[in-house]
């Protein structure tokens, strides 16, 4: 396959993301620019300007009305996704990590960083009641006090945000009443990334811990575990397959230190039901960052500390490709 | 052929028993909605002669789709950054990228085996880049542990059974580790570009840089030259420090040119006016300066 570089971004990426249809790939870096792409062909339909510090996160409404970025600017923003203008603008005292909409596009979720004597906050917004962005006070504001959010998703039908934290620990915050309605305490070192499955049933979190995990949205059940050497930055399901993709690599601070060859920068594939590694792509000069699947599964896209975003387009071979199960002693 | 004309336009009149039969037995299909619940009843003859009723019942449901689709949201204006771009690709963001491919893997051990392939360094974990000549140790004979207690007990052991030490030094030195991998391809790699070669001797490294600038070049030797028979030629003109004689693996013979390193510029200066165009062994010699290694 002959992956599409996108060079968008004078720094490493932070966050990557397609839109429902997956026509739209939107990338965030630790520049101050937001960008959008066409997923087919790599074109940049534009750029998200106004931010003034390095962009966490972003994210899209269903209808790909609404882009919503979060800063070290201590900002979270709403943009118009067609045109690039700034719609509302959230100040918060820290950092703005992870952000989100739900399913409706009506509420948005964010969490700030627990940094210059500032608590963590999970915060959520309704944008429709105009009042509640004019006077920058959200309907709910959760408090976090011992680990800052690190990543955090909706569960389905909005009821519910996925968190993980900086120690590991998963919870799950109402979005009503802002209880913690759930925890798991599965990995041990910090969560760098969550991503849901399609149909919002599951979600993969990407630990600093070396593993991947696959829990059940509602329940935070345990389902798998995927194990590497290396800190997971960024793990996803693929919609069509039983497969998730894998990013990482050593930190940045060790990179130069390594070669490209025994770095492990690659993309891993592991088989989702038997835990097991099946396949790498090669391509990043750094730790991948974030990779994400397009919703069709028919294409993956990587960004890198390296400041690339890479769309690959899967050659046959990927689709045509079984994993030989384990072996199992009686057949 | 009329017949055949006659028989499309009206059906045969036992086609029409039969079409006739199916309408008389067979009720005709119903459709029902109920609340978000369709039913379908249809009734069939099969081939057997037997009756059947289908029922088939539908949940109706209501999505709700984006008004913009994808691809009237191909047709949107570029904005921000790249407001001024040409439709299509910018070069300047968007480059396709050289040709990869996923890396299957089938088993745990490809995986290893892969691993270990990817880290040049491993393949010389299992061999000694370093061999110490006190204590045959894995390190530099001057970080030996032992240097100070066992070193000047060999000096002493050595000097009894009559041996100088410079001698025992040579043969601890020649051995190279990465020489087994370089006969194996049959092409001659330069010690320095050996694995482990920024390594080794790097203390070696600025007086060979002083050999390159007195060292000359020998061309048009016969085949039979020897190393002795150079030295014999050059000693004249100075202390030489290195003689390399380029030979034929196989059959040992001189390939016709040779290195000679002085350790003074000038004893080199003197040798090339001295020697070019001397006639040695039935040959015309050619002696110029050596052009400096690529390394």
């Amino acid at each position: 396959m002959k992956p599409i570089l996108l060079q968008g971004h004078e720094r490493s990426i932070t966050q990557i993301k397609y839109n429902r249809e997956g026509d739209l790939l939107f990338s965030v870096a630790k520049d101050t620019v937001a960008n959008v792409w066409y997923s087919v062909n790599g074109e940049r339909l534009g750029t998200y300007n106004g931010h003034t510090g390095a962009v966490w996160c972003v994210d899209c409404d269903w209808d790909t009305k609404n882009v919503l970025t979060g800063s070290a600017d201590n900002s979270c923003r709403l943009w118009d996704c067609e045109t690039g203008k700034q719609l509302a603008l959230l100040n918060t005292n820290s950092a703005v990590r992870t952000c989100g909409f739900d399913f409706s596009g009506n509420i948005i979720m964010f969490s700030t960083d627990k940094q210059m004597g500032y608590q963590c906050y999970l915060n959520f917004f309704d944008l429709r009641d105009p009042q509640q962005i004019e006077d920058n006070q959200p309907y709910l504001s959760i408090p976090c006090n011992d680990a800052k959010i690190t990543s955090a998703v909706w569960g389905p039908l909005g009821e519910f945000v996925n968190a993980g934290h900086e120690n590991g620990e998963i919870n799950q915050f109402s979005a009503k009443s802002g209880e913690i309605l759930k925890k798991a305490k599965e990995h041990s070192r910090q969560i760098n990334d969550i991503q849901t499955s399609v149909d919002l049933t599951m979600f993969i979190s990407a630990s600093k811990d070396n593993t991947a995990k696959l829990f059940d949205s509602t329940s935070l059940e345990h389902i798998k575990t995927f194990k590497t050497e290396r800190p997971v930055n960024s793990a996803a399901i693929s919609p069509i397959m039983d497969h998730v993709v894998m990013g990482g690599g050593q930190e940045a601070m060790e990179v130069t230190t390594t070669s490209t060859r025994i770095g492990k920068f690659e993309a891993r594939f592991f088989h989702a039901a038997y835990e097991e590694e099946f396949g790498r792509v090669k391509g990043h000069f750094g730790p991948i960052n974030c990779v994400a699947f397009h919703p069709d599964g028919k294409s993956y896209s990587s960004g890198g500390e390296d400041g690339y975003v890479r769309i690959h387009y899967f050659d046959p071979q990927y689709f045509d490709f079984e994993l030989e199960g384990p072996v199992r002693p009686f057949g | 052929m009329p017949s055949i004309e006659y028989d499309d336009s009206k059906p045969s009149w036992a086609d029409q028993v039969e079409e006739e039969g199916d309408e008389g037995t067979l009720p005709s299909p119903k459709e029902t909605i109920k609340g978000n619940i369709k039913t379908v009843t249809e009734y069939k003859i099969d081939d057997d002669g037997k009756k059947f009723k289908i029922v088939r019942t539908f949940k109706i449901e209501t999505r709700k789709a984006s008004k913009l689709l994808p691809e009237e949201r191909s047709n949107w204006k570029k904005f921000g950054n790249s407001e001024f771009d040409a439709p299509g690709p910018n070069v300047a963001t968007t480059t396709v990228s050289d040709d990869v491919f996923m890396t299957f893997i089938s088993s745990k051990e490809d995986l290893n085996a892969q691993d270990q392939d990817e880290d040049p360094m491993n393949k010389l974990k299992g061999q000694k880049i370093v061999s110490c000549r006190i204590c045959k140790g894995d390190h530099w004979t001057t970080r030996c542990p032992y240097k100070d207690t066992l070193g000047p007990m060999q000096k002493e052991l050595a000097e009894q059974l009559g041996l100088s030490t410079g001698d025992k030094e040579k043969p601890a030195a020649e051995p190279e580790p990465a020489q087994p991998a370089q006969s194996k391809t049959g092409k001659y790699v330069p010690p320095s570009l050996r694995d482990g070669g920024t390594r080794r001797g790097e203390s070696m490294q600025p007086n060979r840089r002083a050999d390159d600038n007195a060292t000359i070049r020998v061309t048009n030797l016969s085949e039979d030259t020897r190393e002795t028979d150079l030295q014999e030629l050059f000693r004249p003109f100075g202390s030489i420090s290195r003689i390399y004689l380029a030979k034929d693996k196989n059959t040992g013979q001189s390939k016709g040119f040779a290195f000679i390193s002085f350790h003074r510029r000038e004893d080199a200066a003197r040798a090339i006016a001295g020697v070019s165009g001397f006639g040695y062994d039935h040959l015309i010699l050619n002696v110029e300066w050596a052009k400096p290694s690529n390394n």
